[in-house]
């Protein structure tokens, strides 16, 4: 209930140590070759398991270890590790933008080296391998609604303000991390896409003045946006695509745009003085050297993997409501992760400010 | 824990005789030797972790975690109403916490054990469950609001939960035990006779109760306000599954700092802050305690 971070931090050594003893005495008696990776568990490692992992360890014979951790909890982790120098875990998932701060470098292996062996790739976008970590998968977080009604769909944010054309209640992320609430008020407000960073945070908070009373749901966990569309607690929301299409897959009444959207990925980090460093390396290399583990877990998860090959692969069923190039083209908004990590602690506080 | 000592109280001097003949029992050594674990246990554990938590909020010498935290009304605000909440949630627990616990003390045996038994399972229960428990309570369409709406007390669903209210219901349950175990062990060690004294004097049973039971129970009734309030202080998972933005409290700062911001020096200052006031709370309230007539024997 109270959380003493440093109090997690000892006791978190004391048992790092006494597992480390263990690990490398069962690792010297039995001698397998492993790779630990820190993943958000539940469907998500299952899919990474089946599709990527499973297929690794047929091919080389190193077993892949998981470990179940939330993102907040493994970046703690993480750094309390390299603080300590007790590293048990080797690579672990973050997201795109926190891969680009200064934190994350301090605790993972800058991967510029390793990257070049993808330079020349095709199906790989430029920002596939990048010095904080491979791309894992894309996905975004986006405007949904409810369907159903017959009138007209919300297109834009300019639309998720407009409660006169589209009523009912609306939902936002409050999980620590309000860039995205900010630039879509900012778009709402007339912005343009080439002119959303550096954040205006004054104009924003303004715009969401507007739409606060509206706002029924401020979710914290992916699962509580689930919850509170199944409920009917909200008609048009700020959600993840992962969680409106595993909502679609219920039968829910749920559609979206991604022309009010922005494009948010996942990234495998390697962890500074990680054990199993060659390991590590070889399973982040297999990720992206193979297509059909990409767009088998993708499949699965609907997202967008980083080859061009695997999106070939999947089915056409997954592809339809993949967004088109020429949509990302006109519409995707790329968040600028330097600025957001520049002003993280300032974009937080007056946030906390305004939401209280 | 036990009465005014100018009482002859027949049913208490063996927890005296006791202490006094362990001290006797036991050499110097022996005693050293028992408690070395505990001691060791809790200066690795306990002392060492919070006395580089708070070094680690001045870090460098400086005062800057504390200075930031000052400057930003955002911190203190945050600080008060985490007080106020605790303050609310302890509150409610007594005023629902005594029944229970003088219901558990004064019924016979086997139905007591049945209220315990509620008492103690929820206790036993993840906190995790226990306000997920609530969500589904207080839901839209969960049961409370289909009730009020099929009573035809509201017209349609209310919001109930991610508002200040839902976190305060939900920790007055999460906390209720801590409130009426220790009123309970007060009231179990009272001898009925006092009561059977009071009444036989004239008084009625509201009387009796007001200047015997009520006042003889107060060791138990402070030590649990203490314990509500102090873990009501660092309250962290129930606001976070319950409330809404409004019910932002100290603790859910101090796991943004640690976790996503991963600023730790100003994460440790928030933490001493809380720590502080906690330590503070606690002094006043035995400096309230000690200055009552007749309860000198709290702890």
């Amino acid at each position: 209930m109270i959380s003493f971070p440093l109090r997690w931090t000892r006791a978190h050594r004391v048992v790092a140590a006494s597992a480390l003893s263990l690990l490398s005495w069962s690792s010297v008696s039995l001698a397998t070759e492993q790779v630990v990776i820190a993943s958000t568990g539940g469907a998500y490692d299952r899919a990474l398991k089946a599709a990527w992992f499973d297929p690794f360890t047929k091919a080389t014979g190193i077993k892949v270890v998981t470990v179940v951790a939330t993102n907040a909890e493994m970046r703690a982790k993480v750094a309390a590790m390299v603080k300590t120098g007790n590293v048990t875990w080797d690579l672990y998932l973050d997201g795109e933008i926190q891969a680009a701060s200064t934190a994350h470098k301090a605790v993972t292996e800058d991967l510029t080296d390793f990257c070049k062996q993808f330079a020349g790739r095709k199906d790989l976008g430029v920002n596939a391998c990048a010095a904080g970590g491979a791309l894992l998968q894309s996905t975004a977080t986006l405007l949904a609604y409810r369907t159903g009604d017959g009138g007209p769909t919300p297109e834009t944010w300019a639309d998720m303000w407009d409660s006169k054309t589209f009523s009912g209640e609306r939902a936002f992320p409050n999980f620590d991390d309000p860039w995205r609430v900010m630039a879509a008020a900012l778009l709402a407000d007339g912005v343009s896409r080439d002119e959303l960073f550096p954040l205006d945070v004054e104009r924003a908070l303004k715009k969401l003045d507007e739409i606060r009373p509206a706002v029924s749901v401020w979710w914290k966990t992916g699962d509580q946006s689930v919850q509170g569309f199944r409920n009917g607690d909200y008609s048009i929301g700020q959600i993840w695509l992962t969680r409106a299409k595993a909502m679609q897959n219920e039968g829910l009444p749920i559609g979206w745009s991604y022309k009010a959207s922005f494009l948010v990925g996942d990234r495998i980090a390697l962890v500074k003085g990680a054990q199993n460093r060659d390991n590590a390396l070889k399973l982040m290399a297999f990720w992206l050297n193979s297509p059909e583990a990409q767009a088998m877990a993708c499949e699965v998860l609907s997202c967008t993997p980083p080859s061009t090959d695997a999106i070939a692969l999947m089915s056409e069923d997954v592809r339809k409501t993949m967004p088109h190039a020429n949509e990302v083209r006109d519409f995707m908004v790329v968040p600028d992760a330097e600025w957001i990590n520049a002003n993280a602690a300032q974009l937080l506080q007056r946030w906390n400010e305004w939401l209280r | 824990m036990s009465g005014p000592s100018e009482v002859p109280q027949p049913a208490f001097p063996r927890q005296r005789r006791s202490s006094a003949a362990s001290a006797r029992f036991y050499s110097r050594g022996v005693s050293v030797c028992l408690a070395a674990p505990l001691v060791v246990a809790l200066a690795i554990g306990f002392v060492y972790p919070v006395t580089r938590l708070v070094g680690l909020s001045f870090e460098g010498g400086s005062l800057e975690q504390y200075r930031r935290l000052v400057a930003e009304p955002l911190y203190l605000g945050v600080l008060a109403s985490t007080v106020k909440v605790a303050v609310v949630v302890t509150i409610a627990s007594l005023l629902l916490g005594f029944p229970v616990a003088y219901l558990m003390a004064r019924l016979r045996h086997g139905i007591a054990m049945v209220v315990a038994a509620c008492v103690f399972i929820p206790l036993w229960t993840s906190v995790l469950v226990r306000s997920y428990a609530w969500v589904v309570l207080l839901q839209r369409n969960g049961i409370v609001n289909t009730l009020l709406a099929d009573a035809g007390i509201t017209d349609g669903p209310m919001k109930l939960i991610y508002t200040q209210g839902a976190v305060i219901v939900a920790m007055t349950h999460v906390l209720m035990p801590f409130m009426i175990l220790p009123i309970y062990s007060t009231l179990r060690t009272l001898p009925p006779d006092y009561n059977r004294a009071a009444r036989n004097l004239g008084a009625g049973a509201f009387r009796a109760f007001i200047s015997i039971t009520l006042p003889l129970s107060l060791p138990g009734v402070f030590a649990g306000s203490v314990l509500c309030f102090v873990l009501a202080l660092g309250f962290y998972i129930t606001p976070a599954l319950v409330g809404g933005p409004g019910s932002m409290l100290m603790a859910t700062l101090i796991g943004q700092q640690t976790t996503v911001l991963l600023d730790w020096p100003f994460a440790a200052a928030l933490s001493t802050v809380l720590l502080t006031v906690t330590l503070i709370f606690v002094f006043l309230f035995r400096k309230t305690l000690s200055l009552s007539k007749g309860l000198h024997s709290v702890h």
